[in-house]
């Protein structure tokens, strides 16, 4: 985190120090568009002025520079603040496909054994990935990124997104990702109980490195502590300076992650979580937020079709006609056994559960970000849709989850997230309202930097 | 239905709709629910005080509160009429693997450090089935690939809570070793490294034992140094000794906190143990399996090593074609703690006709018996003062039955755990599972979790061959 503080301020110095000896680079601006703020208000016929990547002024009474260079929207653009991905695997290398296997599985080595955080998203990234492209068609304009991995894959970086080249090196390291897969075939750790145990292990050692390089530098006659990049990597943990992003889904996956936390007291943030709901009031008590992924399962084909019925019948009758019970139509078909009609209930239960996830989790008092983990940002929209059927989610839910509450749990939150004056300039520009049908970006703005689809 | 439990004061059709209510709370209990229930006029079979006729057994608060003859219920307690049926200790598997996500942490012959606490599963319906066969603790152990594997971990059968919730809560720390065949395919001849034979067996174990104590040696050495150093603030800071997950096992184990339940075979393989572990000063330990203890009964019972059993299985390996139904009885006779054990998620079921195997074949008494399967497993694993018998003081872990335990035609009719009741028969639905994947359909989540058809071959060496997988599926 402190790396990421000095970070911000030398950004802000350069932009101050070059706007007194320089000349002003020129300005940007929007005008005559719709501004969808990420607190849910919308100012028509506004405008947007950024300059130097960073907001000058928004708002409807905006008096545009003499030196903008200026759009007119003709009121039929709407902006979105930059969409932030709170963890994602994007431009990662794949994993290896068969590793070799280690002459000794017990001690296969911190690489093999999927021990990795001294891997930086910035130097492994394949930066031209497409699938940068395709998350800046989304509306996302900022990312968190991981590299692919194991129990400790790496470090977690912010990037400002950028097509076709390198994502430049406009990042920030937030801290450290962990989760509880286990290492490739054939080494240890094989099982969760095994990986638990070689976290706890490492920290040990972590710990005895930490202080014996700690004595050593008032002691310059004691034996010389030997480095040890990983271990080293795990000082922040140690330290409690950043927060350790731990990938877990199930219920008993962040009891695990709880128990880890709590034995070494870092700070730790819940990413994926699909079952964080079952955990909502004890994440609540300790303020253990959450990053969580939109990735829901498959509706229930019983349930589609009988959505799908019920809305098919629905246009047909007349509005006053009484609206019937959809399963009615199917007495006509095979006679449904009890033992599936049970199992249906359960397994729409246990569907809903899953899908109510996130809001289960905010009306509970947890702070929840969006994060794509290893979703197709193809599926974006098929998984975005279902929350606003199923759960009611409208734009006035959506917008907060993937801008300002991402931004508050990375810890970002001064510098992006929502459109105002001193803000990056990163945000999207919709052919329409993004959660309407066929809605397209035309433009992204990342960072200040222009982007034509 | 008449024949079934009737609850004292209610109609049949109320006795439905109380049971649904019931067990929809038990279902969403929180961790370690107690409950209070008198169970009346039943032949209460206490195993360590003789078989009661016409008893009473009133569980208060999860606790066995009162044994006698026309027992007042209090205020509030639910009252079973359990005339001419039997009350008997819950049934305890000494050894398990249920429900565990992960068996074997077979990546190295020594994995002291993994915990089986930390693979459990408390949603698989496979424990539903367990409290239908009348058992109410299990001993989740680890698998059998490794010398020394991970710890295991004692559970209630508390259906529908959390992994917290399951915990046998004061039940002391398990862990699993393994000796012959296993350990040396899996990493001798899978792997190529040590153990390759039985003789390298035994190596691994003295040589982990004597690191762990020189660590420990070395670990409060620098402890011992660094809290001089930080108090006096002079001199010289010791080198740290980071902690060590593995060796600290270990010395829990020559300190006696951890029991080491150890997979074996043959009769000179248990001997080389009880060598071993009089060396390190080891006590309380419990042979698995152990087909050819029969040998050395007299030798297991001078050390004071449990057994604990199948009551006619072998012959399923090389290392197992020594053996004999009578082993239980043998052992018994010369005063060792044997159980009879499972290591199946369906022989777990009815554990109470592998006990009467015992009767059947070497005419050991019903009362001792049935013992293997109650307060002998419980003694193997710390927990005798706690379940194990029906006596007032204990744990309301009990268990009714339409018969004699040891008849062929007694099935359980109810299974209570800390006095909540967790199995009705009386309400048995067709699908009690408390965890569905909403992306199956139902007729692809019709075949859920199948109960093997006999028994799991090598139930043990689950996850062990991830290395060498044509050897995944044979069992010799």
């Amino acid at each position: 985190m402190k790396s990421l503080y000095s970070f911000w301020v030398g950004l802000c110095l350069c932009v101050f120090y070059s706007t007194i000896v320089y000349a002003q680079p020129p300005a940007h601006a929007l005008k005559n568009i719709t501004i969808h703020h990420a607190d849910g208000r919308i100012s028509e016929s506004a405008t947007i002025v950024w300059r130097n990547g960073i907001i000058e002024e928004v708002g409807t009474n905006v008096t545009i520079p003499f030196d903008a260079y200026t759009i007119d929207g003709g009121d039929s653009l709407h902006i979105y603040p930059g969409f932030i991905d709170g963890m994602t695997v994007w431009g990662s290398p794949d994993l290896p496909k068969n590793p070799q296997r280690p002459r000794d599985p017990g001690n296969p080595g911190y690489e093999r054994g999927g021990i990795q955080p001294d891997r930086e998203p910035s130097e492994v990234l394949k930066s031209d990935s497409k699938e940068f492209a395709a998350a800046m068609k989304a509306g996302f304009t900022t990312a968190a990124l991981v590299p692919k991995g194991y129990m400790l894959p790496g470090q977690v970086e912010l990037f400002m997104l950028s097509e076709k080249e390198t994502v430049k090196g406009v990042y920030a390291e937030l801290g450290l990702a962990g989760s509880f897969t286990r290492a490739a075939r054939g080494a240890y750790p094989s099982t969760i109980m095994g990986v638990m145990a070689r976290f706890r292990q490492l920290m040990y050692d972590a710990k005895a490195l930490h202080e014996h390089m700690g004595y050593y530098e008032q002691n310059p006659n004691m034996p010389v502590p030997q480095s040890d990049e990983v271990l080293e990597d795990l000082f922040p943990l140690i330290e409690k300076e950043a927060p350790l992003f731990f990938l877990a889904n199930t219920r008993e996956d962040i009891e695990k992650m709880l128990i880890l936390k709590d034995e070494f007291s870092y700070d730790v943030v819940v990413v994926s979580g699909k079952e964080a709901y079952t955990m909502a009031a004890e994440l609540k008590a300790r303020d253990i937020p959450v990053l969580a992924s939109i990735e829901l399962p498959d509706t229930p084909k019983f349930y589609a079709a009988s959505k799908k019925k019920q809305a098919a019948k629905k246009k047909e009758d007349t509005p006053d006609s009484d609206e019937g019970d959809a399963e009615d139509d199917d007495s006509g078909k095979e006679e449904q056994s009890e033992e599936e009609k049970a199992y249906q209930e359960k397994q729409l239960k246990a569907w809903k559960e899953q899908v109510h996830n996130i809001k289960t989790l905010k009306e509970a008092g947890v702070r929840v970000g969006y994060a794509s983990v290893d979703m197709k940002i193809k599926d974006l929209g098929k998984h975005v849709k279902t929350l606003m059927e199923e759960v009611g989610f409208t734009e006035a839910d959506l917008i907060p989850f993937m801008t300002t509450d991402v931004a508050a749990i990375l810890g970002v939150e001064n510098k992006m997230g929502n459109l105002e004056k001193g803000k990056i300039a990163s945000f999207t520009v919709f052919d329409k309202p993004f959660t309407e049908k066929k809605a397209k970006a035309l433009h992204s703005i990342s960072n200040g930097q222009i982007f034509d689809f | 239905m008449a024949k079934f439990l009737i609850f004292n004061t209610v109609s049949m059709k109320k006795l439905i709709i109380t049971c649904t209510v019931f067990l929809g709370m038990t279902i969403l209990a929180s961790a370690q629910e107690k409950g209070s229930v008198l169970i009346q006029n039943a032949t209460v079979i206490t195993i360590t005080q003789g078989d009661l006729e016409n008893t009473d057994v009133l569980i208060q608060d999860g606790v066995i509160k009162q044994i006698g003859e026309d027992l007042d219920a209090p205020r509030g307690v639910t009252v079973i009429d359990a005339a001419g049926k039997y009350v008997m200790p819950g049934i305890i598997d000494a050894h398990s693997h249920l429900n565990g996500f992960d068996i074997n942490e077979a990546m190295n012959p020594v994995t002291a450090e993994v915990s089986m606490e930390e693979s459990v599963d408390p949603t698989r319906v496979s424990i539903y089935r367990a409290l239908a066969g009348g058992v109410t603790s299990i001993h989740l152990m680890h698998g059998s690939a490794n010398v020394i594997g991970g710890q295991g971990e004692t559970l209630k059968l508390h259906y529908g809570t959390t992994v917290e919730g399951m915990r046998f809560k004061g039940a002391p720390r398990t862990i699993k070793f393994a000796l012959g065949e296993n350990p040396t395919r899996v990493h001798g001849s899978g792997r190529g490294i040590q153990p390759r034979s039985r003789m390298g067996v035994e190596q691994v174990i003295r040589e982990t034992f004597d690191a762990a104590q020189d660590y420990k040696r070395n670990r409060e050495a620098y402890l011992e140094a660094k809290a001089r150093y930080d108090k006096r603030k002079k001199g010289t800071p010791p080198v740290p000794v980071a902690q060590n997950l593995r060796y600290d096992v270990i010395n829990g184990i020559i300190d006696g906190e951890i029991l080491v339940h150890c997979h074996s075979y043959r009769a000179d393989e248990i001997l080389m143990l009880m060598r071993v572990f009089n060396d390190y000063g080891v006590k309380n330990y419990t042979f698995q399996h152990a087909n050819e203890a029969f040998k050395v009964a007299p030798e297991l019972a001078k050390n004071g090593a449990h057994t604990s059993i199948f009551a006619d299985w072998w012959a399923y390996k090389f290392e197992v074609y020594y053996s004999t139904a009578y082993n239980a009885t043998i052992l018994n006779e010369q005063g060792v703690v044997n159980s009879i054990n499972s290591d199946s998620g369906e022989l777990i079921r009815h554990l109470n006709h592998e006990a009467a195997k015992v009767v059947h074949y070497g005419g050991t008494s019903e009362n001792d018996a049935l013992k293997m399967i109650t307060l002998n497993p419980a003694i193997q694993l710390g927990i005798d003062d706690r379940v194990g018998s029906i006596e007032v003081g204990k744990d309301g872990d009990v268990a009714i039955w339409s018969a004699h335990p040891l008849s062929i035609y007694a099935i359980a009719e109810a299974t209570f755990v800390d006095g909540v009741q967790y199995f009705n028969r009386a309400n048995d639905t067709d699908d009690m599972r408390i965890s569905i994947d909403p992306e199956a359909d139902f007729t692809n989540a019709a075949n859920f979790e199948t109960i093997l058809e006999g028994r799991e071959h090598d139930a043990c060496m689950k996850g062990a061959f991830i290395l060498t997988e044509t050897a995944a599926h044979s069992h010799n």
